[in-house]
């Protein structure tokens, strides 16, 4: 069942966000650190290309930290955010083919177990228009697009990887990994569950499951070499696309460090930009301690839900996703629409969650109260830090337990 | 429901998960209890008032003498003698600024005068969110007749780095100088004339006497606004704002040098604290001279209370002064306070033969004083307006209090004016002396907190709990009320499993809400619309308030009907009243809590209303299947209590126990409040519209739910 008023709705999202950047001037988004981090500030980059016209080093100072090659890309464009929203309605429809994509892999599998009924039963939301929907109707996708930072490009590529990965284009997924990369590093986690999807194909039951279907369909005798050839089918590990995937990598990553040394060449090193992403500011003698606790805690959490997820790749790189907002250095609200979209394509699967209710309020919540508390700290005085901080915390938990409910 | 399942099989669930259930199971009972120890606790507050005390040790007040002598007086004399000379010359408004001027300068002071236009009103609500500061004082371009001059003295300090700045404020109307302005201007040079004198200054002195032809709070946050916002525009600009009659009437026709040195505006450093202060109407009644301080800026702001401890230890214990704060005079004389004093008394002698530490047992005036001092606080601070022009600082950070002299003696009489003198300025003077002491900005003592005597307070951590104690059924209610529903659903689930799966998306497990958060969604949009409404219909000139607030109805209800129209009503959409007013409390929770951060006082007069009326919402039509007696008291205390919660009933209510007046036209009447609470950009008035009012009209949904659809459904399967 698709949803009705699908193309009319998506286009009113568009048109809202056009509006509020033709007139939303006195919002000030560009402002608010909940929107635009000094890693995806547009002004941040502005001033990086204006140093760069001037001809000096945008990474000389502490003013920009972004990538070379958007500096080069969007650096003329940055007074024009309409670009961000056409880059937002881009992902959401490719968000919306992967659903497609999830669903037509979901019937397979769902046909290959016998379940002709539960087919028909309880596939009747097309995952991939709530998940669109979800991404172009997300305040906070809103926000960040209008505000004019650099998350909707990442979120981009992060989408394209998944895409590309779901509809098996090695080179699509390639060019997606590479870029997204380069932009923000984080993302190079998804790495696994790229290979998985390109390996085994869309999201399936466990393994275990066809297993169970192999042995009762042993018993009953009933065309057995045509199941068994089916379900090994679903099952094997195609190490073709994979390959195609590396060499597709190598050739787009060195390209692209091509690209960018050639940029800086004239203004700066790499290494420079690359110091940077791990910026953060204590004192110095902790810093590299500091920069190993707070990212080694993404890397653990990779090869546990890996193992436990490995039978649906798809939900792995939304949970890593998530993972990935929750305790990466300077988090923004974008990060979260992304990964608010990718729980969308899970629509049909998350149906019986817990705590929904409390998990929308508390989100609606927080981010009412992260403005009033800044206002508190900043223009006010009566407030201070710990209760901006404290805003965070309470994300950062709401963000844990939603990760944790939709996996359980 | 899997995990609630499997939590029923276990022998013994987690001890927090089982006193969830055991207060969910008992909501009603929890809800009861929690909103009368609430009410009972705001009544306490008074008895529960602390006396004040210094914080800040750099402070020390009264340790130095001060020097303020008879010699000041008679120069505060001879100010006033010129000042009424000059006004007897010619009748303009320009003499004042034009001798006060020549008086600093002769001091050796830095002079300037800043010329300001008078505010248009405007609509700007959401300013709270974006910060007072960062509009810069542009001038409009054109010609004015109708302008205001502050004029400004500042003192270098001798000991002083200029980096930061005390700032004196004297408000008098140029354009008729009553006597008692007269001698608040003349305290205020005797006071700038004395520190122009002594070496102990470290911080500069600005004395700003402003123009209040236009009200002090214009002049007083114009000239701020310029201080903190320095403007960088081309020459041709800044002179396209011609305020006609200044360039003639001021300034001599040749001294263009000199002119350009008056208007040239000037700046001392930070601003550490501000004292604003002026000599009211002679009272008749008291023996002493009084002082009244007033210090509730924007959206409940207080300044530190070490400023008003300061004033208040100097004015009572080294001048002699009567010290008063703002009060409900209405409260000091009704019957029923004492009656509630009285109680209050007794139960405080029985809980201090208890325990002796516990002094709760305060006496019946005390306790009708402090109530009386207590809900004007209250009343001010939610208010979120600047009862003075002290309020232009808050919006800058600084702290400021206002402080108005009232004599006990007539104007003329000029041996009793000469003692006021000498204690206002040597009070003046003291005040300076502390603040000049201070080595950073004002951090020790409370800003949040609520006066019930000039030297009683009571901090957040205590006037929190009442709040607290209202809020904290919510939650429990809510989920009572969203998990009794799923059960519901469960079983409604597993009778469709059959049957048609068209709906069974929505309908099914934990997703139910989603319906009564688009009938949320709808009335909150609904809800900002009207807020934004007041935009529009200002435009429209030349029209009387009560026709403004009529348009105003019309169009809400208008609006309200197209979106039901467009998105569906929520009657027809099914959805379960609990569900509903789940959603309706979370709401509320949310709301509350956020606007006990921006304005505590607005939540604590808003959660007495409200979160009575939201407990108590349930459909007429169940309530009619109930017994007579829970019916009737259930259905008129609801009904009463949705009566009360409609903001024009609220706001006469109010109107009607603050003033003792009960006027008939509420609803013109009501536009003038809500105009007044947008052009002063108080959050009180996204309170009313964004958390109030929607709250309100899902109360009234959930009234009037026709409520058997769920089991008709049911008989269906």
């Amino acid at each position: 069942m698709a949803i009705r008023h699908y193309w009319s709705m998506a286009a009113a999202a568009v048109g809202f966000r056009l509006v509020l950047v033709l007139f939303g001037g006195d919002l000030h988004l560009a402002s608010r650190p909940e929107v635009s981090t000094p890693l995806t500030s547009i002004r941040r980059l502005a001033e990086g290309y204006w140093l760069k016209q001037a001809s000096m080093s945008p990474y000389s100072g502490s003013m920009y930290h972004g990538s070379p090659l958007l500096l080069s890309v969007l650096g003329p464009l940055t007074n024009k955010s309409l670009i961000f929203v056409a880059v937002d309605f881009i992902a959401a429809m490719l968000i919306r083919a992967t659903g497609r994509k999830l669903q037509i892999a979901r019937n397979r599998s769902l046909k290959s177990l016998d379940l002709t009924e539960a087919v028909s039963n309880s596939v009747n939301v097309s995952a991939g228009d709530i998940a669109s929907l979800i991404y172009l109707w997300n305040p906070w996708a809103i926000v960040t697009c209008v505000g004019s930072c650099t998350s909707p490009v990442e979120n981009l590529m992060v989408v394209i990887i998944i895409y590309g990965a779901c509809s098996r284009l090695a080179p699509l997924a390639a060019f997606g990994y590479v870029m997204a990369t380069h932009l923000s590093l984080y993302p190079a986690i998804l790495i696994v569950p790229i290979i998985l999807l390109l390996g085994y194909g869309p999201d399936t039951p466990p393994t275990k499951v066809f297993r169970l279907k192999n042995s009762n369909a042993s018993k009953t005798d009933v065309s057995y070499d045509e199941k068994s050839s089916s379900s090994r089918d679903v099952r094997q590990f195609s190490w073709k696309p994979v390959l195609h995937f590396t060499l597709w990598l190598l050739f787009w990553s060195s390209y692209v460090l091509l690209l960018s040394s050639i940029i800086l060449n004239k203004v700066g090193g790499l290494q420079e930009m690359f110091k940077k992403y791990f910026f953060a500011e204590v004192f110095d003698f902790f810093r590299s301690f500091f920069l190993i606790v707070f990212n080694m805690n993404i890397i653990f959490m990779v090869l546990p839900l890996a193992i436990r997820l490995k039978h649906r790749p798809c939900f792995l790189a939304f949970v890593y996703t998530g993972i990935v907002a929750m305790l990466k250095s300077y988090p923004s609200v974008g990060d979260s629409a992304l990964y608010l979209g990718l729980l969308g394509l899970f629509a049909n699967e998350l149906a019986e969650m817990h705590f929904t209710f409390f998990l929308f309020f508390g989100y609606i919540g927080v981010s009412l109260l992260s403005p009033v508390m800044h206002n508190l700290w900043i223009w006010r005085g009566t407030g201070n830090a710990n209760f901006y901080f404290a805003t965070g915390l309470a994300y950062t938990c709401l963000q844990t337990v939603l990760v944790i409910e939709s996996s359980a | 429901m899997a995990s609630s399942a499997t939590e029923e099989a276990k022998p013994k669930p987690r001890l927090i998960v089982r006193l969830g259930v055991f207060l969910a199971s008992h909501h009603i009972l929890f809800s009861a209890i929690c909103c009368t120890a609430g009410v009972i606790a705001l009544l306490f507050l008074p008895a529960l008032a602390k006396n004040t005390y210094l914080s800040e040790n750099a402070l020390i007040p009264g340790s130095a003498n001060t020097l303020f002598s008879t010699e000041d007086v008679l120069e505060a004399n001879r100010f006033a003698k010129g000042i009424e000379a000059a006004t007897g010359e010619s009748r303009g408004g320009t003499e004042i600024p034009k001798f006060i001027a020549q008086q600093m300068k002769n001091l050796g002071a830095e002079v300037y005068y800043h010329e300001f236009l008078p505010d248009s009103k405007c609509f700007h609500p959401l300013k709270f969110f974006t910060s007072m500061t960062n509009n810069m004082a542009v001038k409009p371009n054109g010609t004015y007749t109708n302008f205001g001059i502050n004029t400004i003295g500042i003192i270098r300090a001798p000991r002083g780095d200029g980096k930061e700045a005390i700032v004196l404020v004297t408000p008098y109307n140029s354009q008729r100088v009553q006597p008692n302005e007269l001698l608040s201007l003349s305290l205020g040079f005797s006071v700038f004339s004395l520190l122009s004198r002594v070496a102990w200054l470290s911080k500069d002195i600005v004395w700003l006497s402003a123009d209040s032809q236009f009200g002090e709070y214009t002049a007083v946050s114009a000239w701020l606004n310029q201080y903190h916002n320095p403007m960088f525009l081309s020459h041709p600009v800044t002179l396209a704002t011609k305020m006609y009659g200044a360039n003639r009437i001021i300034y001599k026709p040749d001294g263009t040098t000199e002119k350009a040195e008056l208007m040239a505006f000037k700046r001392a450093g930070t601003v550490a604290a501000a004292l604003i202060f002026k000599v009211g109407e002679t009272r008749k009644y008291g023996d002493r001279d009084s002082v009244t301080m007033y210090a509730e800026a924007s959206n409940g702001q207080m300044p530190n209370l070490d400023l008003l401890n300061v004033v208040h230890y100097l004015a009572v214990h080294r001048q002699g002064f009567r010290v008063n704060i703002e009060t409900f005079s209405s409260l000091l004389t009704s019957s029923w306070l004492k009656v509630i004093a009285e109680v209050f008394h007794n139960i405080g002698t029985v809980l201090r033969k208890v325990n002796p530490d516990w002094k709760l047992d305060v006496t019946v005036p005390d306790y009708v004083e402090g109530t009386a001092n207590l809900a004007s606080s209250i009343y001010n601070q939610a208010l979120g307006i600047p009862t003075g022009s002290h309020g232009a600082f808050r919006d800058y950070q600084v702290d400021a209090v206002s402080l108005e002299f009232g004599p006990a003696f007539h104007l003329r009489n000029e041996n009793a004016k000469s003692s006021f003198l000498l204690r206002g300025g040597r009070l003046t003077e003291g005040v300076v002396i502390s603040i000049n002491n201070l080595l950073e900005k004002f951090h020790q003592s409370f800003f949040l907190y609520m006066l019930t005597a000039p030297s009683k307070f009571i901090s957040v951590g205590v006037y929190m709990i009442p709040f607290a104690l209202l809020l904290a059924p919510l939650p429990i209610v809510a989920a009572a009320l969203a998990g009794s529903s799923k059960t519901k659903g469960k079983l409604l689930d597993e009778c469709k499993t059959k049957g048609s799966a068209d709906d069974l998306q929505i309908e099914c497990g934990s997703w139910k809400w989603l319906k009564s958060a688009r009938v949320l969604l709808v009335i909150q949009f609904w809800a900002v619309l009207v807020s934004l409404l007041p935009y529009y219909i200002s435009q429209i000139p030349g029209a009387m308030p009560i026709q403004y607030a009529v348009i105003w109805a019309v169009l809400s209800i208008a609006i309200l009907i197209i979106l039901y129209a467009m998105f569906g009503s929520p009657f027809h959409a099914g959805v379960e009243w609990k569900l509903l007013k789940a959603t309706m409390i979370t709401t509320i929770t949310l709301g509350m809590g956020l606007m006990s951060i921006i304005n505590f006082a607005t939540a604590q007069l808003g959660a007495l209303i409200l979160i009575p009326m939201c407990l108590f919402s349930r459909p007429l039509r169940e309530q009619l299947e109930m017994t007579f007696l829970p019916r009737t008291i259930l259905l008129v205390s609801s009904i009463l209590l949705t009566l009360l919660g409609f903001p024009p009933v609220a706001f006469l209510i109010m109107n009607g126990l603050s003033k003792g007046s009960w006027t008939v036209d509420i609803v013109g009447d009501f536009w003038l409040w809500m105009e007044f609470l947008w052009e002063w950009s108080s959050a009180t008035y996204l309170y009313v519209f964004l958390v109030h009012l929607p709250c309100w009209l899902l109360c009234i949904h959930v009234l009037l739910h026709p409520c058997h659809q769920p089991e008709s459904k049911m008989k269906q399967e």
